[in-house]
């Protein structure tokens, strides 16, 4: 029997430790906001007016959309990071002693993850929302649910590349790649229709495009919309059942009786 | 007092090493128990076991009537530890801490408040509540470390080598805090190598070495049975030669002669009163002159040392 209790417990402790990471939320928010009123402008003034014609909005509110679902992706899978520096400073042990169940610290830690890099966004979120203006309430209701969806499922990855790769290095690293392919297959920098058509078959399929679009949805740019909303819905379900379970089931058996070791 | 804790035939292996060698333990509520030995002597093995961290290879414990290997939640629930190496994220203040693990122990939030504040200054780290683990020194990383089980009181409390890298005045509060939490009905089991420590507060000692269980009793019993229990040590003014070393061993009543260092000697003896004139003699005879003698009786390092013929300090070594 799972306390829920407990599960928040474990995630208060994943947010107030986040909090505590001051230089880094510092720095992702200066990096929001470059990437935002320099990238995103400058581009925009680059391209012709058949490109905004083209997508249906300007290349700055497709491109505000995006970078917002890199900058949720970016700052969730910092919980990967977190197990490594718990390890090696022996947290984990102490964690492991503590009077709650395996499933209810793994699902906390994944809640935890998920949970507080959609809040440390969520200013960003709407200052966007700002810049684009909202023109559907309900349907941004259904968007932001499902990018906390998103939140949690990218939590889950993270957890699970962590805990199955032993060495903070290899992570590292594979991480960087990860994110480079993720990202840059995703509609989250360029529209869809640009990419050469072998990419587009990947980042049809790529969660990060399901958030991008469906924020993009959500905001009311439907026309630079090309996967379905209930497509991109069920993508993103998809995303964090598999990922939530997988990060679920492989921290606890990683966990049990000293493996993490 | 009936047992709390048992421990039935556990064996902890890692690869080729046998960190834990069938040990069979009991220990009663309510008692403080000291769990001694060298470093590498399988303690730490044995308290993670009992905490569900780790998994035996072979046998197993109960906490109460829990069985670790198969109801390590409920096991868990009894028990709370305080770790060798404090267990504190670097950019965690202690404040947050201690706060956050009352909560996740179910303390409610008025006792949560009390209790805090009450440890944060009775360990002296009131002030420095708010400052990151980071800025903290080793010995105020092992008191956040510690108060964490003081905060919590639970039925059986686990210490890893609770006074390491803590000044002495910082050890006495420690001390009392122990046998405070004791009076308050929690059952203490103790890990440490700093055999004074587990001499004044245990009431009773298990004493390991490679894995293994070499004797189990009160303090006070372990050195009373050791043969040649009264010691004299003799502080010499130079090194002493091999040959009387081996003509101090025949004194009469002498059991058993240690050298420390070449001119401080440890000799174990029975009736150390009525030897001692003999003893003085031989040294005045042997022209090596005595920097000091003392006389006292045996430490619990004397009783490891009997049933190893190591110091601590060489079984660690070893």
């Amino acid at each position: 029997m799972i306390s829920l209790r407990n599960v928040w417990i474990v995630a208060e402790r994943d947010l107030r430790t986040f909090l505590q990471y001051k230089f880094l939320l510092i720095m992702r928010a200066i990096w929001f906001l470059a990437q935002i009123a320099l990238f995103g402008l400058i581009v925009n003034r680059m391209l012709k007016p058949e490109v905004e014609l083209e997508i249906g909005t300007s290349y700055f509110n497709f491109y505000a959309a995006g970078i917002i679902i890199t900058l949720l992706y970016s700052t969730t899978v910092f919980i990967g990071y977190d197990i490594y520096e718990e390890a090696d400073h022996g947290v984990i042990e102490y964690l492991l002693s503590l009077p709650v169940s395996r499933k209810e610290l793994v699902l906390g830690r994944s809640i935890g993850g998920g949970l507080r890099s959609f809040i440390y966004v969520s200013p960003m979120l709407l200052f966007v929302l700002y810049l684009i203006g909202v023109s559907n309430p309900l349907q941004f209701m259904v968007a932001f649910v499902s990018l906390f969806l998103f939140a949690f499922g990218v939590a889950g990855f993270s957890i699970t590349l962590a805990v199955s790769i032993k060495s903070s290095d290899k992570f590292d690293i594979l991480l960087g790649i990860v994110d480079a392919l993720i990202v840059r297959l995703s509609t989250t920098l360029y529209p869809l229709v640009y990419m050469p058509a072998y990419y587009r078959v990947v980042a049809r399929f790529n969660p990060l495009t399901f958030a991008a679009d469906l924020f993009r949805w959500g905001a009311g740019i439907e026309s630079a919309v090309l996967t379905s909303p209930a497509i991109a819905i069920l993508g993103i379900v998809l995303f964090f059942s598999t990922f939530t379970f997988l990060g679920i089931v492989l921290h606890e058996k990683r966990l049990e009786g000293g493996g993490w070791q | 007092m009936p047992p709390i804790i048992r421990i039935v035939g556990l064996t902890k292996k890692f690869g080729n090493l046998v960190a834990v060698d069938h040990l069979n333990l009991e220990i009663g509520e309510g008692e403080i128990f000291g769990l001694l030995g060298p470093n590498g002597a399988g303690k730490t093995t044995v308290l993670l076991v009992l905490t569900t961290v780790i998994k035996p290879t072979e046998g197993t414990a109960f906490i109460g009537p829990h069985d670790v290997t198969r109801e390590p939640d409920k096991a868990r629930t009894l028990i709370g530890m305080a770790f060798q190496d404090p267990k504190l994220l670097w950019v965690s203040t202690p404040w947050d801490v201690l706060n956050w693990h009352a909560k996740v122990c179910g303390l409610s939030a008025d006792e949560r408040k009390k209790r805090v504040r009450w440890i944060l200054e009775e360990l002296g780290l009131w002030g420095d509540r708010r400052k990151t683990i980071h800025t903290f020194s080793g010995g105020m990383r092992k008191r956040v470390e510690i108060a964490k089980i003081l905060i919590q009181r639970p039925k059986i409390a686990i210490i890893d080598e609770p006074t390491t890298q803590i000044d002495v005045v910082g050890k006495h509060r420690i001390w009392n805090m122990i046998r405070a939490l004791r009076d308050e009905g929690s059952t203490i089991l103790l890990a440490t190598n700093e055999l004074y420590e587990a001499d004044i507060l245990s009431d009773r000692v298990a004493i390991m070495h490679k894995g293994r269980l070499l004797v189990c009793d009160n303090p006070k019993k372990l050195k009373d049975n050791i043969p040649g229990g009264d010691i004299i040590e003799v502080f010499l003014e130079k090194d002493i030669p091999k040959k009387s070393f081996e003509e101090v061993k025949k004194i009469n009543r002498v059991v058993k002669v240690l050298a420390t260092n070449p001119n401080h000697l440890k000799i174990y003896l029975n009736k150390a009163e009525e030897v001692l004139p003999q003893i003085t003699e031989f040294f005045l005879k042997t022209r090596i002159p005595i920097k000091s003698i003392q006389m006292s009786e045996p430490s619990l390092d004397d009783v490891f040392a009997h049933y190893t013929g190591l110091t601590i300090e060489e079984a660690e070594k070893k």
